[in-house]
């Protein structure tokens, strides 16, 4: 290999949203020196800082107004008053989101890290919404049974985002911007570094480092209707299980309730957490129906699937009837001007409608992904479901599965799992790293074999577009592998996706140059959508119950005896997933699994 | 406005350059025909997916928050993302998109920004708190959070930036963005370096340079008043020593809660 091919940094960090922010920058803080960030897009792109809503931590800032109930105002608690909120409490709102799928000790360790958490963020300069006596203010959110989502307007994760990234950079990490990484090497159950183009050249280098920390974000990007970023690809995911990395509960995709209709963009679950109504074609708040304690404010899940029953019973709205109605003209003008700020100016600008002044159409989006590279605490990721390690492979965030959300999440506790788990592997980076990591030798050149890939890409000359692939597989993912699934439609969904991987070897990359080609690293996220969505319908067809995000029409109960057990997916020798399982860490005399209603 | 005119066939009129290759920029026409809500985004993605897959540009959040794909569109710099098309094909059914201008290019609409994130350095965009630093959050008034609205919510797009005719001519200049940054420090209660700041500011290159033409305020996406920041750091920068006491007064008490 030629030395100036290589680049070599003690760690490298590939995502540059919260968790791999917040990553390199603890690892900075705790001295290591030579820390080093790669982001395909500009770090203050990353698709954290499109989170609205808000961020989890007990706080006991405020309280419900007493004699009010549950979806009554708001107000600060005074000095001396007794707390509403523990960390109890959000343990068991995040266990019974999870659909008892989330490992207790990860979600206990995230509730006690999260008011630390979001105290650390204040301090470093984020600008929280205030309560009248300064403190950070809460609001409500969906699955939460008290107010502790710490929120700035209806951009929280925007200035969240800034914040850390200023950190880092007053703590000298390296970024490199526009750096897309193609590869991840991993030997003997080592990690080796990385493969990444400088987008801006088209060179491809060879990236070395004693720790390879992954923060790249969730994927989306395989469905049609999605609130996720362009940049939401699963590069991360694809990456580690091609190197030989397990991925865990990929089959837990969220649906947020209220996508704008037909763009999918996020109409924050604050709108809802505020106080706003969901209605169908007959005028009803049909949440009645489906969740008559939590109303609106039930789980993601929950609600999404109430939403396209009513859809598909025919109740929806707008002229294709695949709508339902956001209404929060009562919540008034100053609320929204103040709170929703955005959200109402999305609605304005994407569907011609003024909250102020009327209803909202949505309809659910892909959201999240709650499954992911499987992790220790610490961010260590697992090399298999028995728990052994990948040396120096780290991962946080959305990318990662701890796993906190289990089969389903609940808003504002990804911000928070990114920052919290974002933060922890930071620190034990820093200390694999002073406690006399090495740099390991890398085998062959990878850079050379990911070069001779990308022109082979480029002779291909194929008859196949992309993005032709990437449109059918979104329909595929939609239809099939969606909110509602199916033996059928999973089986057909698998057909489809191996009928689409073939098809891949077929394409023509347009753009052969080597100056910023953008076209060459959509080609490689498609690539990268086909690998982890066969994961995704594999997965489905395997669990026959319906827990959380997952719903199967044909098994449509949790089934506890089979399957209260993490899906580990593995690539075989043949290209092919193999499945193991892995047992959740469950808390029984604290937080048994119970029938779950709302 | 009828169907049919929503899903007519439109000229986009593409700046194309890539310096490898092009002596100097030429115009490229593409058709594309519009769906309802379609936005110059969504054109820029059918042309570069399903016709010419060299169209290069930056995107990611498709919803105006990432700060990626501003650009010059028939005149004007925005978010190609957050306008519509068909507002911008009134003229001879066609729009014309390059990129933003002052700024070198890369390749089509992918400008070089090394000056924009240059400046936003040389302001130290992060917090300098205080030594001592309480258990639980410092207090801080909703009214002092909404005087920090314009620069929090500022998504470095750089629109405003590119539109600066001082820019144009000095790219030393800090610029709105790196000036709204700083306004963000100074007025921060929590901040204890405002003088240090306020000194950045005043330098030859800073507030000084703003000739109020404004318009960063036109261009802005985000509908904020960069102008307005600068003319408050150009006032407090002249009562430099009077705020750095108001705001070592104000310090002492970020402990204790906003008395109502
Ligand atoms: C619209 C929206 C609103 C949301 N609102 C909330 C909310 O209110 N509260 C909440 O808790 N959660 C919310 N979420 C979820 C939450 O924002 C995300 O889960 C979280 O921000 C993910 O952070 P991350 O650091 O893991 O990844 P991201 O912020 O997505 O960052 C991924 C990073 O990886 C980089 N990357 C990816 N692939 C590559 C590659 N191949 N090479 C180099 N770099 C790469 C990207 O450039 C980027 O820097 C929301 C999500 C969406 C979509
Ligand atoms: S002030 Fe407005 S135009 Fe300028 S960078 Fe910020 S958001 Fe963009
Ligand atoms: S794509 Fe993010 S601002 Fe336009």
């Amino acid at each position: 290999m030629q030395n100036s091919d290589v680049i070599t940094h003690d760690v490298i960090v590939v995502g540059a949203g919260l968790a791999g922010t917040w990553a390199a920058m603890t690892a900075a803080e705790n001295g290591v020196k030579d820390v080093a960030v790669l982001s395909k897009i500009h770090p203050l792109r990353s698709h954290s800082g499109a989170a609205q809503g808000g961020i989890a931590a007990v706080l006991n800032n405020v309280r419900p107004v007493a004699g009010t109930g549950p979806r009554g105002p708001l107000e600060q608690i005074p000095p001396g008053d007794d707390p509403v909120d523990s960390f109890d409490l959000h343990m068991f709102d995040t266990i019974k989101g999870s659909d008892w799928l989330g490992d207790q000790d990860a979600i206990e360790i995230m509730v006690k890290d999260a008011p630390d958490v979001v105290i650390q963020y204040e301090h470093m300069g984020c600008v929280f919404s205030r309560t009248k006596d300064g403190r950070i203010n809460q609001r409500r959110f969906g699955g939460h049974s008290a107010p502790r989502a710490n929120f700035s307007a209806d951009r929280t994760g925007h200035v969240l985002l800034h914040t850390i990234h200023e950190q880092a950079l007053f703590h000298n990490v390296h970024f490199y911007a526009e750096w897309y990484v193609m590869d991840l090497i991993i030997e003997e159950n080592i990690v080796r570094g990385v493969v990444a183009i400088n987008v801006l050249t088209g060179d491809i280098k060879m990236l070395r480092a004693k720790a390879v920390m992954f923060g790249t974000g969730g994927y989306g990007q395989a469905y049609k209707v999605t609130s996720n970023a362009y940049a939401n690809t699963g590069d991360g995911v694809a990456l580690a299980y091609n190197a030989g990395a397990p991925l865990m509960d990929m089959e837990f995709v969220q649906f947020h309730p209220t996508g704008l209709y037909r763009h999918g963009f996020l109409m924050t679950e604050a709108c809802r957490g505020e106080g706003g109504y969901l209605i169908n074609k007959l005028g009803e708040r049909f949440m009645e129906k489906y969740a008559p304690d939590k109303m609106e404010l039930a789980p993601r899940d929950l609600v999404s699937r109430s939403e396209q029953i009513e859809i598909n019973e025919g109740r929806g709205v707008m002229e294709d009837g695949q709508g339902i109605f956001l209404d929060m003209r009562h919540l008034g003008r100053e609320k929204i001007l103040e709170r929703l700020p955005e959200v109402r100016d999305l609605a304005i600008a994407f569907a011609h409608v003024d909250p102020i002044e009327e209803p909202v159409p949505i309809q659910p989006t892909a959201h999240y992904s709650m499954g992911g590279i499987p992790t220790t605490v610490d961010g260590e990721v697992l090399a298999n479901a028995n728990g052994d390690l990948i040396t120096g492979f780290y991962a946080a965030g959305e990318v990662s599965c701890v796993s906190v959300h289990g089969a389903n999440r609940l808003g504002t506790n990804s911000l928070l799992e990114a920052s919290v788990f974002g933060r922890r592997a930071g620190r034990a980076i820093a200390e694999f790293i002073k406690g006399g990591a090495k740099l390991h030798p890398v085998p062959g050149d990878p850079a050379e074999k990911n070069r001779k890939m990308v022109q082979q890409l480029f002779d291909n000359d194929g008859s196949e577009l992309v993005e032709d692939i990437v449109q059918d597989l979104k329909m595929t993912m939609t239809n099939k592998v969606g909110i509602f699934r199916d033996e059928e439609g999973l089986k057909s969904a698998l057909d489809d996706i191996h009928k689409l991987q073939e098809r891949f070897k077929n394409i023509r990359v347009m753009d052969k140059s080597k100056r910023f080609n953008t076209n060459l690293s959509m080609t490689l996220e498609a690539s990268h959508l086909l690998t982890f969505s066969e994961l995704i319908a594999a997965g489905a067809l395997n669990r026959q119950e319906s827990r959380g995000a997952h719903s199967r029409t044909d098994f449509p109960k949790r089934d506890d005896e089979n399957w209260l057990k993490h899906t580990m997916a593995h690539k075989d020798e043949d290209g092919r997933p193999k499945f193991s399982y892995k047992d959740v860490t469950l808390y029984w005399d604290r937080f048994p699994p119970q029938e779950r209603k709302y | 406005m009828s169907n049919n005119d929503t899903q007519r066939t439109v000229t986009v009129r593409i700046q194309r350059f890539n310096p490898d290759v092009d002596k100097k920029p030429h115009m490229q026409d593409y058709q594309v025909k519009m769906w309802p809500g379609m936005t110059i985004l969504d054109a820029l993605h059918e042309i570069k997916t399903h016709q010419d897959g060299s169209v290069t540009y930056r995107r990611s959040c498709r919803h105006g928050i990432c700060g990626s794909c501003a650009m010059h569109i028939n005149g004007r710099n925005t978010l190609a993302c957050k306008t519509p098309i068909i507002n911008e094909v009134k003229k001879n059914n066609t729009v014309t998109i390059g990129p933003l201008p002052y700024l070198p290019v890369i390749k089509d609409m992918v400008v070089d920004r090394t000056s924009f994130w240059e400046q936003y350095l040389r302001v130290k965009p992060w917090l300098i708190p205080p030594d001592d630093i309480p258990e639980r959050e410092f207090r801080m008034s909703q009214e002092e959070v909404d005087a920090l609205h314009d620069a929090e919510a500022c998504i470095m797009c750089g629109a405003c930036y590119s539109s600066c005719a001082v820019i144009g001519l000095n790219k030393k200049y800090l610029g709105p963005h790196a000036l709204l940054k700083a306004f963000l420090r100074v007025l921060d209660p929590r901040d204890t370096a405002p003088g240090e700041r306020l000194e950045i500011v005043s330098q030859a290159d800073g507030v000084a340079r703003c000739h109020t033409i404004f318009n960063c305020i036109d261009a802005c996406p985000k509908g904020l008043n960069p102008t307005q920041a600068i003319e408050t750091l150009r006032k407090l920068a002249q009562k430099r020593q009077k705020y750095e006491e108001a705001k070592a007064e104000r310090q002492k008490h970020l402990n204790e809660p906003i008395p109502s």
